[in-house]
């Protein structure tokens, strides 16, 4: 093989991975990690490419750039959120199969076979996005956003018919806290229950205190059977 | 043509730079984009100044694959936006 590049570009290019590595480590936010880490990938696979190991880098660019990040990417997305309970009429509109059939005929034959499936779906999907918030809860909801936005958490609002629900939904973890409306004689116009020792933590810091007041509980399920069963073993 | 891999090199330089000034996720995408279609070409320069067909056809590879998985990413990205 001649040698076709000079060792002085050979270094200025490997040069390149430790500092993608540096602008890996550095980011805080993790979708921003993410994206960074999908030039890391490109930039090793360059590498590996100049220094001849072509079927390295083709797994480098394959696994470890394509298959880790997309994972990666719904794994953050599914753990970092904050799932506040709220009390909030909900109204469900009228799924039923009927309605999507009803539109499959009067759309043609070959519509009937998508619509009857998609369209309650599509309902269910509108349902959660078009969910807006509360306006009673405006300003608590407003602060909580911005203390969301701070921690790169998403804040996913499960609105429940009444109390009784609202501590179902806490006692089976459904949630990590409720936000709740006080009466109008109260010092603080709406408390904020958390379950998550380390929320509690930092929204006692961080979280308006003339808005809300903060509290913390702990929820213990009934040990599954499974588990204890495991564990005794 | 050995030459040509130095201005690749400073070319290459311009969207990792801008990695670290922005703050705005989709600018990291662009720059992202950015970097993996230009490493591909430049594994394909290399490929035929070796005159090496193995390495130019990983170079083809990580340029398909590289647009892909960043299409993936925006959409769960797009995704966590909305939401």
């Amino acid at each position: 093989m001649t040698n076709v590049m000079t060792d002085w570009d050979l270094a200025a290019i490997t040069a390149l991975l430790p500092i993608a590595a540096v602008m890996t480590v550095l980011q805080k936010n993790p979708y921003h990690a993410l994206v960074v880490r999908g030039i890391l990938g490109a930039i090793a696979a360059l590498v590996y490419a100049l220094l001849g190991a072509a079927d390295v880098a083709l797994t480098e660019a394959l696994v470890g750039t394509m298959l880790a990040i997309t994972l990666y990417a719904v794994a953050v997305r599914s753990s970092l959120v904050l799932k506040l309970g709220i009390i909030a009429p909900v109204d469900l509109p009228e799924i039923s199969i009927e309605n999507g059939s009803q539109n499959g005929q009067q759309n043609g034959e070959t519509e009937d076979l998508v619509h009857p499936v998609s369209q309650p779906l599509e309902d269910m999907f509108n349902l959660i996005h078009s969910f807006e918030d509360p306006p009673e809860l405006k300003p608590l909801l407003a602060d909580l956003r911005v203390f969301c936005d701070r921690h790169s958490l998403r804040l996913e609002l499960h609105p429940m018919p009444d109390r009784q629900a609202l501590d179902y939904a806490m006692e089976t973890k459904e949630v990590h806290g409720v936000a709740l409306l006080n009466g109008d004689s109260a010092a603080h116009p709406y408390s904020v229950t958390v379950r998550v020792d380390r929320l509690y933590e930092l929204m006692q810091t961080e979280l308006n205190p003339a808005i809300a007041t903060l509290d913390t509980t702990t929820v213990s399920l009934p040990e599954n059977p499974l588990m204890s069963d495991t564990s005794s073993r | 043509m050995n030459w040509i891999l130095g201005p690749m090199l400073l070319i290459l330089l311009i969207p990792i730079y801008e990695t670290f000034q922005d703050k705005d996720i989709w600018q990291k995408m662009l720059a992202f984009a950015s970097v993996s279609t230009k490493t591909s070409i430049m594994i394909l320069v290399i490929s035929v100044l070796r005159d090496d067909w193995m390495i130019g056809l990983v170079g083809v590879l990580i340029l398909s694959v590289g647009n892909a998985s960043l299409m993936l990413l925006a959409q769960v990205l797009k995704r966590v936006n909305e939401l």
